[in-house]
This record gives structure tokens, C-alpha cells and sequence, in this order.
């Protein structure tokens, strides 16, 4: 496994927000994590990458316990956290931006040579590179944001929302960058309220209710379990 | 007349150089650590007595005691980040008042291994620059202003063009975002911290000479500063550069036409009527930093 959480209760305050979670993300496997707002997803993400402490369990990334690291070393293992929101740099350019996300890289030629594979892979980016990021769209600024989580070499990506308030034609790309991303072999842990786009991109599915995992299994399973088409896919 | 106003152009320039110095060095703190350091006056007083301590009472060659108040005010600000603002930090009012007490700590200090007497500090030079009969600007004046603009431009460098300034800035626009980045939001604060305490200290330093230094000397400069900031838009450096320059071009005219109560009074409306048209601030946007 990849990444292994074991039994992971976090929350903010006394509460824990989720309990008892155990998910696992094999190596190159895309996974999703999708449930109702609150059910707990952002919270099981920021617990990944040591955004929130946890109360009990714990989580290994490629052997290595992770928890208990601080979300700035948490990055330095290779695990990229696009967070909900985007939360690009608004009062910076869009290189900035990119080249902020390769902050604990020393390989200046792999930086630059990252820079071009982001650029290529975005070209609007590039057309935008010297413009603040507050000026972009809702979708480039997406883009952006997973160009930056890029731009630290991860092996493994978590993006929290990454469809949220975007038209369905971008929330196409959006789907296809995941796609790709994935081709080049990295693996993704996503977390969707858009369930139909998740289980269509993920291998293996977790859903969560009032912080519980409620149910997982392969993404084609859950797709035509009569529950889950009824409460998140609204057929 | 022309030679008047040349005169009072000449020392406008000179109090924008040591304003700016101060105000930038609070922006920076407030953006990348949301403090507002009630002690900076006080950081720009600890540099003045560096300089009483070591060159009038010592025979230290004035430059060194300049660097010695760089670095020991530099000091101060890290000594106040890991034992003020970083335990206080989930807390908003916190280190606004834990910087109260220290201005009080500082201030006695001072009181007390110096006296509440006005300090004599010898002059560093007796030159002047004399652009004509009444148009004099002394070469005391002239130290401040250059290294002003200097530390503004090596500022300026940094934060535009170094990774560790890309950091700084990252983490003032959003602290969260930052660390996912791998950014140390304690790290930042450090360099933060010690980069705004020190050019507060190093102004201090450097007017030392020409201004009276007493241990309540810190109280103007911080009221001057907060002007300064609000006008300018609170976050903003180029703000705060360019409402440093427009206060005291206000200010010394005002002074030198009037008095300096009424300068006083005229740089407070400023600020009022500024908060009135455009609560943010000349260059200030809605989000911080």
C-alpha cells in the first residue's frame, strides 16, 4: 500500500469530526471518498496531510508512520494536498505561484523542466504567467492549483473538491487532468460531492456518513448499489 | 520661496526615509504574522541607545553601532516571536496585548539603565551639502536617506525574487496554503519578525544623532507609523512606502509653514478622511497582504 490510515478519529475541538476511518490507497490507484456535505471529507483529507491533528489511529505513507508531522513535512514524504477552495496566491503571479509549490526542491534543472511539463500541460497558464492569480477564472485558478501541488514532484495527489462552483464543460477538463495525471502514474485520492464524475474516475470508493464510513468497495460496485444511487447520485 | 520649499522638500525626503523604515517593518510583521506590534516604537528606541551605548559612550565607530542596533534589535523581535506571538497565536488579541506589556518592559529598561534624561549623542559628521545659501542638506540627513532607500530596494529583492521571499509572501496571503507548500509558518515568522524588528532598529540607529532620544521616544514613531499604514492600506508595502513619503511631505510643510500641532492635526484628518472615502486604504485591497 501506498498510503494505509488505520482507524483515524480527527475533528476540530472536543468532537471528533470523523471516527474509526480506515482507507487505503494502493499504489497507482485513483480513490474516491464521497458523501454529503459535512459527512467529514475535507476533514479525513486534511488528516492525510497533517493539516489536523489526529485523536486516535494512524496513517503510513510507503512504511513510514506520517502522522504526527506537520502539513509542511508531510509534503517533503510526496504527498500533494490541492485543498478545497483552490486557495491559489491571489496577489501572486502564476509562476510564483507554480514555483512556491516546489519550495523543497533543490534540483534546479528538475524544477525548470517541471515548470515546462506544468506549462504544457496547462497552456493557458503559461499565456498567464506573469498575471496575478486573483485574476484568473475559477477554472484556471483549479488549474493552477494542481500545476502548484505538481510542482513538488508528489507521488501521491490529494485534491479536495476540485469540480466545486466550476461550468460542466471545465469540470470536463478538470476530469480529463485527473485522468492524465493518473496515466503518468501518480496515484490521486479525491474527494467529490459530484459523485457521478468521482465513481467514474476512481478505481475503489469510500462513502462517508456523519463521520462514519458507511460503505466502500470498487467505484463500478458502488455506482449500482441501489443506496448509493438513491442518496448521491439522485436516480 | 523656492529656496524655502527646495528646503523643506530636502527635509520632507528625510523624515519619509526613517517613517517608511518603521512602517514597512510593521506591515511585513502584521502580514505574515497578523501581529500588530504595539512595540515597534520601542524596537526603534532599543536602536537608538544601541547607538547611546556604544558610540557616545564607548568610542564604537558609528557604523558599527548601526550594525550592533540591526542586530540586536533583530534579536529582540525573534526573542518576542518564539515567547509572544507564536504561543499566542490562535489567539487574535493576544499579541497585540503581550507587545503592550513589552513596550512597557523596553521602555523601562531603558529608564532605568539610562535615566529619563534627554541623551547627547555627538555628531557623526559636521558636513553639509550645500545646494545654495538657504538649501542645505547635512550629510547626517543624507546616511539615512540613502540607506533607506537601500534596504527598501534590498526588500524589495527579496520578497520579488527569492524563494524564501515567495515563502514570506505565500504565507501572508494564506498561512494554510503555505504550509501544504512545505512552507514553516514558524519559520516565516521568524524571518518576518527579525527583518521588521531590524530595519526599525537600524532607523532608530541611524537618527539617533539627530533626533532627541529618551525613553519615550518610541510613542511618535508608532502613531506616525499607524498613520502611515492606514492611509497607505493596511497590508500593503508599497502602500506604506508611498504614504510614508506623502505624510511626511504633509507633515514638514505643515510644520514648517505652521507648527507642529497643527501638522499633528492636519496628518490625523488625513487618515480620517482617507478611512471615509476608501476604508482600505489608498493601495489596501480586502484581502490581506
Amino acid at each position: 500500500m501506498l498510503l494505509e490510515m488505520k482507524g483515524v478519529s480527527a475533528g476540530y475541538g472536543r468532537a471528533p469530526a470523523i471516527r474509526d476511518i480506515s482507507i487505503s490507497v494502493p499504489q497507482g490507484a485513483i480513490i474516491t471518498i464521497i458523501g454529503a456535505n459535512g459527512a467529514g471529507k475535507t476533514t479525513t483529507l486534511r488528516a492525510m496531510s497533517g493539516m489536523l491533528p489526529l485523536m486516535a489511529g494512524e496513517i503510513t505513507f510507503e512504511g513510514k508512520r506520517i502522522d504526527g508531522l506537520p502539513a509542511s513535512r508531510v509534503v517533503a514524504h510526496g504527498i500533494a494536498h490541492v485543498p478545497e477552495g483552490r486557495r491559489v496566491f491571489p496577489d501572486m503571479t502564476v509562476e510564483e505561484n507554480l514555483r512556491t509549490g516546489a519550495f523543497l526542491r533543490r534540483d534546479r534543472d528538475g524544477i525548470e523542466a517541471d515548470l515546462r511539463d506544468v506549462y504544457a500541460r496547462f497552456p493557458r497558464l503559461e499565456e498567464r504567467r506573469r498575471q496575478r492569480a486573483q485574476t484568473l477564472s475559477g477554472g484556471e485558478q483549479q488549474m493552477l492549483a494542481i500545476g502548484r501541488a505538481l510542482m513538488s514532484k508528489p507521488r501521491l495527489l490529494l485534491m479536495d473538491e476540485p469540480s466545486m462552483g466550476l461550468a460542466p464543460v471545465i469540470v470536463e477538463e478538470i476530469a480529463r487532468i485527473i485522468e492524465e495525471i493518473h496515466a503518468r502514474g501518480l496515484s490521486v485520492v479525491l474527494v467529490e460531492q459530484n459523485a457521478e464524475l468521482a465513481l467514474e474516475l476512481a478505481d475503489h470508493a469510500y462513502v462517508l456518513e456523519t463521520g462514519n464510513c458507511a460503505l466502500q468497495g470498487p467505484a463500478r460496485e458502488l455506482h449500482d448499489n441501489e443506496h448509493v444511487r438513491a442518496a448521491y447520485l439522485g436516480i | 520661496m523656492i529656496e524655502l520649499l527646495a528646503q523643506t522638500g530636502l527635509n520632507a525626503v528625510y523624515a519619509a526615509s526613517y517613517i517608511a523604515l518603521v512602517a514597512v517593518g510593521l506591515v511585513l510583521i502584521f502580514g505574515v504574522m497578523g501581529v500588530i506590534n504595539f512595540a515597534h516604537g520601542e524596537l526603534f528606541m532599543a536602536g537608538a541607545y544601541t547607538v547611546v551605548a556604544l558610540y557616545a559612550s564607548r568610542d564604537v565607530p558609528f557604523i558599527l553601532a548601526v550594525a550592533a542596533g540591526l542586530v540586536f534589535v533583530g534579536g529582540l523581535g525573534l526573542f518576542m516571536e518564539r515567547t509572544m506571538f507564536r504561543p499566542l497565536r490562535d489567539n487574535p488579541l493576544g499579541g497585540l496585548v503581550a507587545s503592550i506589556g513589552f513596550l512597557m518592559i523596553l521602555q523601562a529598561a531603558a529608564a532605568m539603565g539610562f535615566g529619563v534624561r534627554k541623551e547627547h549623542i555627538p555628531p557623526v559628521t559636521q558636513q553639509v551639502i550645500e545646494f545654495s545659501e538657504k538649501v542645505r542638506l547635512p550629510m547626517a540627513r543624507l546616511y539615512v536617506i540613502v540607506a533607506a532607500i537601500v534596504i527598501l530596494l534590498a526588500l524589495w529583492y527579496f520578497l520579488k525574487r527569492t524563494r524564501f521571499g515567495w515563502a514570506l509572501r505565500a504565507s501572508a496571503q494564506d498561512p494554510e496554503a503555505a504550509e501544504l507548500q512545505g512552507i514553516s509558518i514558524n519559520q516565516t515568522a521568524r524571518i518576518a519578525m527579525f527583518i521588521g524588528a531590524a530595519m526599525a532598529g537600524i532607523a532608530g540607529a541611524l537618527t539617533a544623532p539627530l533626533v532627541s532620544v529618551n525613553p519615550h521616544m518610541g510613542h511618535s514613531v508608532i502613531v506616525t507609523a499607524f498613520i502611515v499604514i492606514i492611509v497607505g492600506g493596511v497590508g500593503s508595502l508599497e502602500g506604506a512606502v508611498l504614504a510614508s513619503i506623502a505624510y511626511a511631505l504633509v507633515h514638514t510643510f505643515v510644520t514648517t509653514f505652521w507648527d507642529g500641532v497643527i501638522a499633528d492635526i492636519v496628518g490625523l484628518s488625513l487618515m480620517l478622511l482617507v478611512l471615509i472615502v476608501r476604508p482600505t486604504g489608498l493601495f489596501g485591497s480586502a484581502d490581506r497582504a
